[in-house]
Order: structure tokens, then sequence, then C-alpha cells
């Protein structure tokens, strides 16, 4: 039997797993709380829809990015579960490369963000058509940024996965390290103007601005472009991509080797 | 005769902690021996490094004649292995667990089907085969530690502690399934019951601090320390250099 042969059955089993855990119905039900409350509170606090479709279809982009964000909650235990919660002692015991595992637990979890992905996609196409008529063809570019900003997250969390004792531990690492410190490393870079397309969380905000950036985004709000106390510097589009594709090649890799070395006492 | 397997001078270190001390032992095929020892003696080690689960720090160990840190993935397919108390996936049902196990084992189909009814029905959890792991007490998932042990019937059963979290009957019943199996398997069997272990045995190895102390059939051990027990409390209560 080919390992190839063995990662499809590991896949199986392991997509089996999140359609039957409660956290992907978590993750979808904020999604789409995430969809309703840009579709609710945008006219009502505002002076209805923004004429621009691309504003909008911006501010709906949060609830296919809120899933992106969502595989850390998938991945987490993927790998620090295995080791804390003894099952290892029954997976790691069968012919089975340690490689094919990992991999087939990465291809399952992204399978299932990307339903979440799709679905929230779905959810800004037919709102975009209701509202306006029309969907802007840089949904495409939006929904590719999404899709790759959600591997370089879950290869983030498989990495953390790889070296936490605990699932618990790892997830919380991954949220930590994607939400605050990221974050604040991106406020910081921004405000002195230096380069921070290396971020993960300048890399989630390009699946947004690639509708137009910030100025046309805040300007399509009423807020013009001016309301910062220092200059928002838009998302290069390029860079996001390559520093996500690093992300996900790195994280990914050194899961791998981690795992493949751990020892299971 | 043919050796199941080969302990080569294994020596293991957790950080600065000596836990295997150049153990060497050879099981022949179809053997069914015991590994005794107290608590922290080595013996879990000693079956993890024959499991792949731990790397030793110097050694060498073989299943078959196949080397399992430079061949695991061979090396596992030979071996049906219970470590400690193993914990199973929740989500699963012991049918669908042991379909995962099996079909990464090659099997599949209606062979596969028709095994995992049989050792279901061999560790009696007819009734529990359709429900949710997440439902089960210790002792059930003991007995489905049992079943995955057998599904792919291997030549080779390595068991840690595998009687943790029976009840009495399941204690008895598990015995019986073990000592079938042991007709036609080579067994290499870590556990506290001394009582357990001759049931089921014909020699015992008894190490202590990670080095091996005796390694011999049950009744030359009777004879020379009168009782197994004798023998396990005469060796393990002499203080190493």
């Amino acid at each position: 039997m080919s390992e190839f042969e063995k990662l499809g059955i590991v896949i199986g089993y392991e997509f089996l797993k999140h359609i039957r855990r409660r956290r992907l119905y978590v993750i979808l039900g904020l999604t789409l709380i995430a969809e309703l409350a840009v579709l609710i509170l945008v006219p009502v606090l505002g002076d209805g829809f923004p004429d621009n479709v691309m504003v909008m279809a911006a501010l709906l982009s949060v609830g296919p990015s809120l899933a992106g964000i969502g595989a850390i909650f998938f991945a987490g235990d993927a790998i620090a579960g295995e080791f804390e919660g003894k099952t290892g002692f029954i997976l790691f015991t069968n012919p089975v490369r340690r490689t094919t595992l990992v991999i087939g637990k990465y291809l399952a979890c992204y399978g299932a963000v990307i339903l979440l992905v799709i679905l929230g996609y779905v959810i800004v196409t037919i709102s975009l058509l209701a509202i306006y008529g029309s969907v802007p063809i840089e949904t495409l570019s939006s929904f590719g940024l999404c899709m790759l900003y959600a591997g370089s997250i879950l290869s983030v969390t498989f990495f953390f996965s790889a070296i936490s004792k605990g699932a618990m531990g790892a997830t919380v690492i991954t949220l930590v390290f994607v939400m605050v410190i990221s974050a604040i490393v991106d406020s910081v870079l921004m405000m002195t103007g230096q380069p921070h397309w290396f971020l993960l969380s300048t890399n989630g905000d390009s699946i947004a601005t690639v509708y137009g950036g910030y100025e046309a985004f805040m300007g399509g709000l009423g807020g013009g472009g001016g309301m910062m106390p220092f200059e928002l510097e838009t998302p290069n589009v390029g860079l996001s991509v390559l520093s996500m594709v690093l992300y996900l090649g790195v994280g990914f890799s050194a899961s791998i080797w981690i795992t493949k070395r751990r020892q299971l006492a | 005769m043919k050796e199941s397997i080969v302990i080569e001078n294994l020596t293991k270190y957790y950080n600065k902690f000596l836990a295997l001390n150049d153990l060497s032992l050879s099981i022949p095929a179809n053997e069914n021996v015991g590994l005794l020892g107290p608590n922290g003696a080595g013996k879990s080690t000693t079956l993890k490094i024959l499991c792949g689960l731990i790397r030793a720090s110097s050694g060498t160990a073989y299943i078959d004649g196949v080397n399992v840190a430079e061949k695991p993935e061979e090396a596992l397919s030979r071996i049906g292995v219970i470590v400690e108390t193993p914990e199973f996936y929740g989500f699963l049902t012991p049918e669908e667990t042991l379909g995962y196990l099996g079909r990464l084992r090659g099997m599949g189909g209606d062979k596969l089907k028709q095994r995992i009814k049989e050792v279901i029905k061999l560790v009696r959890l007819e009734d529990w085969g359709k429900v949710k792991i997440e439902k089960f007490s210790r002792g059930m998932k003991q007995r489905l530690a049992l079943a995955q042990t057998l599904l792919h019937d291997p030549p080779v059963l390595i068991l840690d502690e595998p009687g943790l979290g029976l009840d009495p009957r399941g204690v008895v019943e598990f015995r019986e399934i073990i000592e079938k199996a042991g007709k036609e398997k080579t067994i290499f069997f870590a556990s506290h019951q001394l009582v357990e272990v001759s049931q089921v045995c014909t020699q015992v190895a008894i190490i202590d601090h990670g080095r091996l102390l005796a390694y011999d059939s049950i009744a030359e051990l009777e004879k020379k320390y009168k009782s197994l027990e004798g023998a396990y409390l005469e060796l393990t209560e002499v203080p190493l250099e």
C-alpha cells in the first residue's frame, strides 16, 4: 500500500473529525453573524449602504477572513492533541509515516476551513448582487488571498501545535501570535513608516484592501482619508502573497520536521 | 531458532536520567515472554523503543529482523501494540476506529468488515460497536485496544500493562484471549501482575534501573527462588553498583 493511499485514508477520517466536531459549526455561526452584522449595521448606523460596491465588498470580506482565522481552532490540537491525549499511542504505532499523518491532517483541516471560506464568499456574492446588482471582479482576488491566508494561518497553527505540550496551549499561542503580537508590531511599523508586509495581520488586511486600498475604503464610509494621525499604507498584494507563501511553507515544513522527531514518552 | 524481537545494548537517557542501561534481550518466535520490574525499571521505555514511539540514546532494536529505527513502518507492520492506557478518538465508534486502523494497515473491503466483527465479538464489545467512544469507560477502551492489536493478525504482540482498567471478568477474558493468541504469536508482555504473567508467559525477563537482572523460564526461576514472586523480590532488591 502506497503512502499516497494512506494519505487519502488519513484525510478522510480527519475530515470526518471536523465535520463531527462542534467547533466547525461555531465558526460557521460566527462567520454568519459577522456577515449579518455588516449587512444590518452599515445601513442602520450610516446613511444607507455605501454608494461604491467596492467598499461594501471590502466590509463583507470580514466574514471569510474570520473563517480563515477559524483555522486556528481546527488545527490547534492536530498534533499536540495526539501527544497530550495519548491517541498517538494508537495512531503512531501504525505503519504510516508521520509525514503522511501531518500532511493528511493539514489537508483535512484546510478542507474544512475552505468550506467556511467558500460559504462566506457565497454570502458576499449574493449580498452584493442583491444590493448593487453586480459583483466586483476583485472578489476573485479577495477569495484567492483568503484561501492563502487560511493556509498560512493553518501552517503557523500546525507549527505551534507541533512544539506545544497541549492543544489549548497551541491554540492560545497561535491566537496571541496572529491577533496580538502581529497586530501590535504591524501598528508600530505602520506608524513609524517601516515596511510591514511580512506580518500576518497585514497579509490578512490585503483580503479587504484588494478592493481599493484604505483611502478609498475610508472615503467610501464618509470618513475621508485623513482621519488617522499617520498614513495608512495599503498592503501590497504581491508582497502579501509572498509573505503568506513563506508562512505556509516554513510553518508546515517545520511542523512536519518537529513531529517526525517528537517522542511520545 | 528465528528471533522475533532482538534488543541490542539499548541505552536511553531522559535528559540526565538513565532509563535503560545497555539492555540486551532476544525473544524467539512464538515465545511468550513477560517483562517484569518495579516502577521506573524501564519496561515501558523498552516497549516504546520497540514501537518506534521513542528513540534509544544508543543500541538497536529489531522486530523480525527489521531495524525499528531505520525502517519503522516495516517493523510496525509486523506488530500489534498496547502501550499504557491508550486513548481513542471520541468522535469515532469502535467500528469506525478499527476501519481506520485496518485501512491504514492495508486491509479493506468485506474482509476488513468481517475481521472487525470478529475482533469486536472477541473482546465482547458487540453492543457498543456503533457507539461513539467518548461514552466509553477505561475498561471498554482497553478492550478496544486489544481488538485493534489483533485486528491485522500480526505475528508479534507488544503489550504494556494491558489489563489496566479491566474489571475482574475482563481480566480473565483478556487473559484467555492472549493465551489463545500466544499459541501462534510472539508476545512480549510488560506487567506488574505476576500471576497474570505466569499464566500467559513461559519465560520472564526481570529488569530494574534499566538493567537486565534475569531472563529465564518461569519454571527455572521458581526452582531457583521457590516462586516467581520470590525471584522478583530478591532480584529487584539487590542494590546496583
